[in-house]
C-alpha cells in the first residue's frame, strides 16, 4: 500500500511538472529509406534483439511474431503485439520511418508512446544500417491476421498519456557511441549488449515507475516477471567471483549451459533458446568479452 | 538410564540432522534427494562440456560414462523425486510442475532417451555438425515448424536413441543441455 501511494504520488508530481513541456511529436529525420536492408542480417539480429522471443508465443505453437505471451509484471500484463505484415493487426501499413520511430523514439505512427517493456531504450542506439535489415526481414514475414492482447494494467500505469512524461525523464534518444580506446571486439559487445540484446532489461534494477538504473547496471534484480526469482548480477566483478571466464559465458549463451553444468532457466532458458543460441560465435565472444571487461 | 539414552538419541539427531542442513542449503527429504540428483547430472554436464570448450581433451569413455551417470537419474527416476506439493524450503521447483505433469514427465523421459543417444554417438566425434541456421528465413521468421515443439522438446525433433546415435556427439549433447534448460526454464524458480 505504502509503494503503490509513493507510485501514485511520484506520478501526479511527474505528470505536472512535465505534461505541457513536452513535444510529442518525434521525427525521424532520415535517409533510412535509401540504405538497402539486408534479409538475411537483419533476420538475425531480430533473433538476437529478442524481436521473436517477445513477440512470439512459442509455448502455445503461436505463428512466428504475431503477439507474444503474457508478460506478468509487479505493473500488470503485457502483451507484446503482433509485427507480422498484416496490415491491420501487424505493422504491414508501415513504412521503414514508422519502424524507425518506434525503435529509436518509442512512438508508433500515431504519436503513442510505447511502455518501456518494449525495450526502445536500448534500440534507440541501433545503426541506421541495422535499422534497415531489420526493416527488410520484418517485410517477409507472413501476415497474422490476429491482434494481441491490450495490455492489463492497474492505475496509474494504465494512464497511456503518461508515458510522454517518463520518456521525458528517464529516456534518451541516442545512437551507439564506440569507444575509440577500445578494441574492436570490445566495441561490438557492447553495440551488441547495449543496443541489441538489451541485457541490462533484466540485469539491472529499475526504480518505482520502471526505469533502469543507468549508473548501477547490471548488478542484479529482482525479477519483474511473476514468479521468476532473482536475476543475477553479470558485472565483470559477480561473474568473476562465481568462476566465469570468457570462453564459459561465450559457450553458455551458445549452448544454455553454464560453467558449472546446470542449464539455464526461467527467461535465460527462454533468451538463450530463442536468442542468442543462434548468433554467430565471434558475436558470443564479443558480447562474453566486452561483460568480462567492462 | 532412560534419560541418558534419550539425551544421547538427541545429540545423535541433531549432529545428523545439522550435517543433511548443511548439504545443499538447509535441504532435507525427498527435496535434498533430488537436488542431490540434479548436482550429478550438473558435474556430469560440466565435465562433458569442459571437452567441447577445449578445456579438457575429448574422452569417448568419460562421456559415455557421463551419459549413464544422466540416463540413471531420468525418466521415473526422476519424477518419483517430486511427490506433489514437494515444495519444501529450498526448493527450486514451481507448482506448475503438478499441473503440467504430463509435459513434466515426457522431459523426464526424453532425457533418458537423450542420454542413452549421447551415450551411443559418443565415437562420433568429429562428424560435422550443420550450424542452427544462423540466419535464414526457416530458422527465423517464416517457418513455423522450429517454433511449435521447441516448448516440449527443446526446439528437436523426437528421435529414438538409436537415431541419436547416429549425430555428431557435440549436436546430442546440445540437445541434451536443450533438454535440461527447457525443463528449467518452465518448472524452476531461479534462485541465483
Amino acid at each position: 500500500m505504502k509503494r503503490a501511494l509513493i507510485i501514485l504520488s511520484g506520478f501526479s508530481v511527474v505528470l505536472a511538472m512535465g505534461w505541457n513541456s513536452l513535444n510529442s511529436e518525434a521525427t525521424v529525420a532520415s535517409s533510412l529509406k535509401e540504405l538497402k536492408g539486408d534479409v538475411n542480417r537483419g533476420a538475425y539480429l531480430a533473433r538476437a534483439s529478442g524481436c521473436i522471443a517477445c513477440h512470439t508465443d512459442v509455448v502455445n505453437g503461436g505463428a512466428p511474431l504475431a503477439g507474444g505471451p503474457p508478460l506478468k509484471t509487479p505493473f500488470g500484463t503485457f502483451y507484446a503485439p503482433n509485427l507480422t505484415t498484416d496490415t491491420v493487426h501487424g505493422i504491414g501499413g508501415w513504412d521503414v520511418d514508422d519502424f524507425a520511430l518506434a525503435l529509436r523514439y518509442g512512438q508508433n505512427p500515431k504519436g503513442d508512446s510505447y511502455y518501456p517493456a518494449f525495450p526502445y531504450t536500448f534500440y534507440t542506439k541501433l545503426s541506421d544500417q541495422d535499422i534497415a535489415d531489420l526493416w527488410a526481414a520484418f517485410q517477409t514475414v507472413p501476415a497474422v491476421g490476429q491482434s494481441a492482447e491490450e495490455h492489463q494494467l492497474g492505475f496509474p500505469f494504465n494512464q497511456r498519456a503518461g508515458l510522454p512524461v517518463w520518456q521525458a525523464l528517464f529516456f534518451s534518444e541516442e545512437r551507439f557511441q564506440p569507444d575509440k580506446n577500445k578494441s574492436e571486439k570490445y566495441n561490438r559487445g557492447a553495440y551488441l549488449v547495449e543496443a541489441a540484446t538489451h541485457c541490462a532489461a533484466c540485469h539491472s534494477e529499475r526504480n518505482l515507475f520502471g526505469a533502469l538504473d543507468q549508473d548501477n547496471p547490471f548488478t542484479g534484480s529482482k525479477s519483474m516477471l511473476e514468479g521468476e526469482g532473482k536475476v543475477p548480477a553479470i558485472t565483470k566483478q559477480a561473474l568473476q567471483d562465481k568462476g566465469w571466464t570468457e570462453l564459459d559465458l561465450a559457450y553458455a549463451l551458445k549452448s544454455g549451459l553454464k560453467h558449472d553444468g546446470d542449464a539455464f532457466g526461467g527467461s535465460m532458458g527462454e533468451v538463450v533458446r530463442d536468442g542468442t543460441s543462434f548468433m554467430q560465435k565471434e558475436d558470443l565472444e564479443a558480447i562474453a568479452h566486452y561483460l568480462m571487461n567492462q | 538410564m532412560f534419560k541418558k539414552s534419550a539425551k544421547y538419541l538427541i545429540a545423535v539427531g541433531l549432529t545428523v540432522s545439522t550435517a543433511v542442513v548443511m548439504a545443499h542449503g538447509g535441504a532435507t527429504g525427498i527435496v535434498k534427494e533430488r537436488m542431490d540428483a540434479m548436482g550429478d547430472m550438473k558435474d556430469s554436464m560440466k565435465e562433458v562440456s569442459d571437452m567441447f570448450k577445449g578445456k579438457a581433451p575429448y574422452d569417448a569413455n568419460k562421456v559415455r560414462a557421463a551419459a549413464d551417470v544422466i540416463k540413471g537419474h531420468s525418466g521415473n527416476a526422476l519424477t518419483k523425486l517430486f511427490p506433489e506439493g514437494s515444495l519444501q524450503h529450498p526448493t527450486e521447483a514451481k507448482a506448475i510442475i503438478w499441473d503440467e505433469w504430463d509435459r513434466f514427465s515426457k522431459l523426464a523421459d526424453h532425457l533418458g532417451t537423450l542420454s542413452e543417444g549421447l551415450a551411443n554417438a559418443a565415437e562420433n566425434k568429429d562428424t560435422p555438425i550443420e550450424e542452427k541456421g544462423m540466419m535464414g528465413n526457416s530458422s527465423m521468421m517464416g517457418g513455423g515448424n522450429m517454433m511449435g515443439n521447441s516448448a516440449v522438446m527443446g526446439g528437436h525433433m523426437v528421435h529414438t536413441a538409436e537415431e541419436y546415435g547416429k549425430m555428431p556427439v557435440e549436436m546430442v549433447f546440445k540437445m541434451v543441455t536443450d533438454n535440461c534448460s527447457s525443463c528449467h526454464t518452465r518448472f524452476r524458480k531461479e534462485k541465483e
